[in-house]
């Protein structure tokens, strides 16, 4: 008889990598939103970078310094950081198979089963956001704040993943269905469009510069746009971090509140 | 010290709908080293059963012990004593059998060489070697089934509970399956296994307790069940459910069925001169008769006044093949 289990940490990581080689078992459910991320980038460019590019150079809206890519970079990297929200729908899928029941039949931390979803996301999102900037890259993106501005640009768009992995995952616990967990992919098109998302905010008409204001994906855009155009700006970057790191710290304690609920027995 | 012990436990459900009283009292006890089955129809309260003494649901009232540890109370100490294969547990169909049992194996805090080993005895023993790279996906209902034996069994528990381990599972499988708890038995693993087949119960169990609505009706060992009938069970078969009818008038304590007539008697071989003479002084042609030993059956139909078996097939499910 075998009597220990497990210490979290590794539970933690057996459980991760069972997801992972899920993940690797249908390669394509990621590409859709690869493919999103990567066409923002190069129709954004195409249709904007002519006139907010270079040639604005002199004019008030020159913002993107010469290089609209830069500008435009962060919106490709928010919208591929969506993909954490596919953590929920991991959760979910366990639940109704019974995978999850199983888990709880075992001396396994309910955390473990919570965390490691959320950990899985927040992969795919470092994944998704790396390969789109390399895609920017060698298209011509040069951020102002050189090669370490694009670790900085991933850390926040990891924390800002993480903000919707536990998002889905409190929304797919609490409604138990793999509907409710991709309702998350939902909260991305407006915390996306009402916001700077192709001119400053100052550029933004009234209601939606107010809109734009209270909408957190501003100050994340604004975070990351500082880093690849001006430099290492500490207000605005600052801001990004704590914006993306508070998003991520109440859902993801709004996903533990809610685990605690799913995992109470009946 | 019993291996399982359930004590009046009763399980309470409040659904929006009113509360639903899926477990009002069962009560027994399993000895170390027995097969002990739990009988009884869709519905009747197995499942529910099954979960308060896994410690997955908890109870209303009473309490359940295995090896003298409190389900609720020591939960996480008894959750290491049990190997659990539920009836309606999904497997994760985008893994393969040597991934599962490799990846449960961890999560008992095997070390990775020996979960590797425990990997190759699991797949062994569950018939699983050749399918063992493959997708549980492309599994048949049958492996599926062994596979959930096999993870059951992954951290070499004392108790197991299966519950309906055969649902769904034509009858070559369910063999298969059988001889695979008798082994485990042998093994000296206790075993309370939940089935809808009175044949398996027949078959498996040492001891029986059966369950309606929520209630153990009867128990004992499938043969102690049989004699507490009582004598033999006669069936006359007429040509027709009128004749059945009239018969029953005459033939005290019987039951019809259709076009046949049971009833329980001491001594069946004498006494069917004499029943058979009655009918026909009635002008009721029999087309046959029999006299048999008691079956679970009768036992069944005795303490609860209907038949298992028509109720079992008309509802069974099977195997969803996702
Ligand atoms: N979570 C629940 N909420 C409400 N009612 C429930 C719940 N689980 C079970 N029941 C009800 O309790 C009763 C017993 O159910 P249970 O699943 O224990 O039966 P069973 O003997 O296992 O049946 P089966 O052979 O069909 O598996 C049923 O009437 C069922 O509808
Ligand atoms: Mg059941």
């Amino acid at each position: 008889m075998n009597n220990s289990n497990a210490p979290f940490l590794l539970q933690l990581g057996i459980l991760t990598k069972r997801l992972l080689l899920r993940l690797s078992r249908r390669p394509l459910a990621e590409l859709p939103n690869i493919f999103i991320s990567a066409f923002f980038l190069l129709v954004y460019d195409g249709a904007l970078g002519g006139v907010f590019g270079g040639s604005a150079a002199g004019t008030p809206f020159d913002f993107a310094k010469g290089n609209f890519l830069n500008f435009i970079l962060p919106v490709s990297i928010v919208s591929a950081s969506v993909s954490g929200g596919a953590s929920g729908i991991y959760l979910v899928e366990d639940i109704e198979s019974g995978v999850f029941k199983r888990y709880q039949g075992m001396p396994i931390s309910k955390w473990a089963i919570i965390l490691a979803p959320i950990v899985v996301g927040a992969v795919r999102v470092l994944l998704q956001a790396t390969l789109i900037m390399t895609l920017g890259n060698l298209i011509g993106a040069d951020p102002a704040t050189g090669i370490w501005g694009y670790f900085a640009v991933l850390g926040m768009a990891f924390f800002w993943g993480m903000g919707f992995a536990g998002y889905s995952v409190a929304a797919g616990v609490r409604s138990g269905s793999s509907q409710g967990a991709q309702a998350a992919t939902f909260l991305f098109f407006p915390a996306l469009f009402l916001a700077p998302t192709f001119t400053p905010r100052y550029a933004l008409k009234g209601w939606l510069e107010t809109a734009a204001a209270y909408n957190p994906t501003t100050y994340v855009l604004e975070g990351m746009r500082a880093i690849m155009i001006e430099g290492w700006v500490s207000d605005l970057i600052l801001k990004g971090f704590l914006v993306a790191g508070g998003f991520a710290f109440i859902t993801l304690t709004f996903a533990v509140l809610s685990a605690r609920r799913a995992t109470e027995k009946s | 010290m019993f291996a399982v012990e359930a004590k009046n436990l009763k399980k309470t459900f409040k659904t929006k709908q009113g509360d639903v009283e899926a477990v009002k009292d069962v009560s027994f006890q399993v000895n170390n080293g027995e097969i002990f089955g739990i009988l009884g129809p869709n519905g009747a309260g197995k499942s529910t059963t099954i979960l308060m003494l896994t410690t997955l649901l908890r109870v209303t009232s009473g309490n359940g012990k295995i090896q003298g540890l409190d389900v609720g109370q020591d939960d996480s100490e008894v959750r290491k004593k049990i190997g659990i294969a539920l009836q309606d547990t999904g497997i994760d169909n985008l893994l393969t059998g040597r991934e599962l049992f490799f990846t449960t194996a961890r999560l008992w805090g095997f070390s990775k060489s020996d979960a590797k080993k425990r990997t190759l005895e699991m797949l062994d023993l569950v018939g699983l070697t050749e399918a063992a790279d493959r997708r549980v996906k492309t599994y048949s209902g049958g492996m599926k089934r062994r596979l959930d034996l096999g993870l059951s069994l992954v951290h070499k528990p004392e108790v197991l509970f299966l519950d309906e381990p055969t649902t769904g599972l034509d009858p070559g499988s369910r063999r298969v399956l059988w001889e695979e708890i008798k082994r485990l038995r042998e093994d000296g693993v206790t075993i309370i296994l939940t089935t809808q087949y009175l044949e398996e119960a027949d078959e498996l169990a040492d001891r029986i307790s059966i369950i309606d609505n929520g209630l153990v009706v009867a128990e004992g060992t499938p043969d102690e069940l049989k004699t507490s009938i009582g004598g033999d069970v006669i069936t006359f078969i007429f040509h027709s459910y009128e004749d059945a009818k009239k018969a029953k008038g005459l033939v005290s304590n019987s039951e019809i069925e259709n076009n046949e007539l049971r009833t329980t008697v001491e001594n069946g071989a004498e006494r069917i001169p004499d029943l058979l003479n009655k009918l026909s002084e009635n002008e009721l042609e029999v087309v046959s008769v029999s006299a048999n030993k008691p079956s679970l059956d009768d036992v069944f139909l005795q303490v609860t006044g209907y038949r298992l078996e028509g109720a079992a097939d008309t509802e069974e499910e099977l195997i969803e093949n996702e």
